[in-house]
């Protein structure tokens, strides 16, 4: 088997099997709590209040016989496992709907959030790391150092305050929520069409720039707050990378033979940081997937995390929580998977040990 | 003693190791620093009017100004140094055992099993946190509940109501909150990953397999030779931790979603003054700075300290 494709078969192997166990213990919590408990979650809310304790038992036996909440563990776990195939991911009680489908609806505006972080702190990352490397301790690499442990060191909401009041209070620049009022009417209309749900695209597709501008608007804070932290790991891994790269011979001989020293740290010291710095990008992809809810909350976006955040002091909802952790370690394979496949197109090494086999 | 010279020989060092023990202090001597109101004992403290919405400033009954509320800012921003502390420190212990423990054992297994038990350990990394910590607050209340009891999030944090006796049930409901317990089970990775990159390379050296050869029993393996060589890596990153998980607790917090951060409570508690009227973050200085320099302080200095104990324990810079 060719490398590339064993190290993928062994990373999705992996998955099912963490997955099982992980969601075998949040199952057993859910087990813990009195198969009484959860049938009030499905207990439909215009209950007819003249019903009689006894009705009402009734009613309740009824629904822990229809969802099987009285079966053994395995069995109920058993069930659970059975909807992850059928596309459903199992029915919510607290969401009032099925889960898979109501995750996928707030998928775009997740994924417009996490795709531009990445994208806006990757170019920037890369350069003022390798910038900052290469002129070690010169007036750059001093600012690049000050502002990346100032980056560090600012908590993601904190970060989210200031930029609320400086952007949004103070000069009206920016805003938070995903669109304006009057934009969201107009995203409401016919002849507005929906293509992929990420407004950024599909407002350029419908031709509509207004739209376009607003949506970025108020995406602009919430990618920044997004993103800082990660800029300044990245770059600090790519400087890192260059000033162990620039004392070794193949620099001192480029240099020799008289090669332009921008070419000499873009074309031959950058290729060395690509792989280490592909490293550092997939651990703050998966790292922006799962922390995406501090934006999503404080700049009121309904993103994914609201399938499990309105439902917090509510009886277990297991097929949410548990969907939810699902999805999101999907989300993130997917990631790594792909700045795989970016490291071996981007690193020799990797990509002959795919060639040769 | 070089190892410690060494280490006070930078300066970043002494700022973290002074700030950290001014925290421990703070923890330490919080009843005598800020007594609690006998009648209402808690980390939040009411000196002005319940009624005043206006976060009023400093003057002779609150040194650091008020909340909206009329809560004070000093009294829960001395206790929050406690809350901090126990928090980190209780969170990265037992975070750092389990990765320890995982990890060597990983690597001493060694092999195809020891690649998939670390294979298993890397797929955690995908798992949100906020998925646990919501799905332990949701058991939390209904356990409670169905003990009678009840379980809700204030603004001050979480609050566990019992009518009827303490059972050691609720005595560790009360300690260990639903994010505590959630950060130790999805923050042990890093430390299972470094121990076991460290043990793999020890096990094939001469003094492990001499060790194995007498006849040691693998845990006494662990114990003796394996844990103690891998433990500055491991001291450094939990250094480290004590900061990062007490921001992840403010940040919890202060989005509303668990955790009883006094710091972040006291910020989304003054968050509207902080982001809205006035015209800068600063209009309202004491309702925004001194819980934001005491998180942001906290983090730096354990960070710090982790610098500078992975610089004094780098046996080649030693």
């Amino acid at each position: 088997m060719p490398p590339l494709l064993q190290f993928v078969v062994r990373r999705f192997l992996v998955v099912p099997i963490s997955l099982f166990i992980i969601t075998l213990v949040l199952y057993g919590g859910v087990m813990l709590t009195p198969p009484e408990a959860r049938a009030d979650l499905y207990m439909p809310s215009n209950l007819n209040q003249n019903l009689t304790e006894e009705q009402i038992a009734n009613l309740r036996e009824q629904i822990i016989g229809r969802y099987h909440l009285r079966e053994p563990f395995p069995v109920q776990y058993f069930y659970w496992i059975k909807t992850l195939f059928d596309g459903t991911w199992g029915y919510s009680p607290s969401l009032n709907e099925e889960v898979l489908p109501s995750l996928l609806r707030r998928t775009p505006v997740t994924l417009e959030l996490a795709l531009y972080s990445m994208l806006f702190l990757v170019p920037l990352g890369m350069f003022s790391g390798v910038v900052a490397g290469w002129n070690r301790n010169g007036r750059f690499d001093k600012f690049f150092r000050g502002s990346a442990f100032l980056a560090t060191s600012t908590p993601t909401f904190i970060l989210a305050l200031v930029l609320l009041s400086i952007f949004y209070i103070n000069l009206g620049w920016f805003a938070p929520e995903r669109v304006s009022l009057n934009v969201g009417l107009e995203l409401s209309k016919e002849s507005f069409k929906h293509y992929t749900g990420m407004l950024t695209v599909d407002s350029l597709l419908n031709g509509r720039w207004d739209i376009f501008g607003d949506v970025w608007k108020h995406l602009a804070m919430p990618v920044f707050t997004l993103s800082l932290y990660h800029w300044a790991t990245l770059g600090r891994v790519a400087r890192a990378t260059v000033l162990n790269e620039r004392r070794k011979e193949y620099v001192i001989s480029a240099r020799a033979r008289g090669v332009a020293e921008r070419s000499v740290v873009w074309k031959h010291v950058y290729r060395n940081v690509i792989a280490p710095s592909l490293t550092s990008m997939a651990l703050s992809a998966a790292s922006i997937i799962t922390g995406v809810f501090v934006a999503e909350i404080i700049f009121d976006f309904n993103g994914v995390s609201n399938v499990i955040v309105d439902a917090m002091n509510g009886i277990p909802d297991a097929p949410a929580a548990l969907g939810f952790a699902v999805y999101s370690v999907f989300m993130v394979l997917l990631l790594m998977f792909l700045l795989d496949v970016l490291q071996a197109l981007f690193d020799p090494r990797v990509r002959e040990g795919v060639l040769r086999a | 003693m070089r190892r410690l010279r060494h280490f006070f020989s930078r300066w970043q060092n002494w700022i973290a190791f002074l700030a950290i023990l001014g925290f421990i202090y703070t923890a330490v001597a919080a009843p005598q620093i800020s007594p609690d109101d006998p009648k209402r004992p808690g980390p939040f403290l009411r000196v002005g009017k319940a009624t005043e919405g206006r976060p009023l400033p400093p003057d002779e009954k609150a040194p650091l100004g008020m909340l909206p509320h009329g809560q004070d800012v000093f009294h829960p921003l001395v206790w929050g140094a406690r809350g901090a502390l126990q928090f980190g420190l209780i969170v990265t212990f037992f975070t750092a055992i389990f990765g320890i423990l995982y990890g060597a054992l990983a690597g001493l297994i060694g092999g195809r099993s020891g690649g998939w038990m670390m294979n298993i350990a890397d797929s955690f990394l995908a798992i949100p946190v906020i998925a646990g910590v919501v799905f332990l607050q949701q058991l939390w209340t209904t356990t409670i509940t169905a003990m009678g009891g009840l379980y809700y999030t204030n603004q001050f944090g979480p609050v566990i109501e019992i009518v009827g006796p303490m059972t050691p049930i609720i005595w560790l409901f009360e300690r260990f909150n639903p994010l505590m317990i959630s950060l130790i089970f999805l923050s042990w990775m890093p430390y299972a990953r470094i121990v076991h990159s460290i043990v793999i390379l020890l096990v094939r050296s001469d003094f492990i397999q001499a060790a194995r050869a007498l006849g040691g029993s693998p845990w006494w393996v662990i114990r003796k030779h394996l844990i103690p060589n891998s433990l500055a890596p491991a001291l450094v990153l939990a250094a480290r931790d004590v900061g990062g998980v007490v921001l992840l607790q403010a940040t919890f917090t202060f989005v509303g979603i668990g955790g009883d951060s006094i710091w972040g409570s006291m910020l989304a508690q003054g968050r509207n003054w902080v982001i809205g009227p006035g015209g800068s973050v600063l209009s309202y200085w004491w309702v925004f700075l001194p819980p934001t320099i005491a998180v942001m302080l906290f983090g730096v200095a354990w960070n710090m300290l982790g610098d500078g104990l992975s610089d004094a324990l780098d046996p080649q810079s030693a």
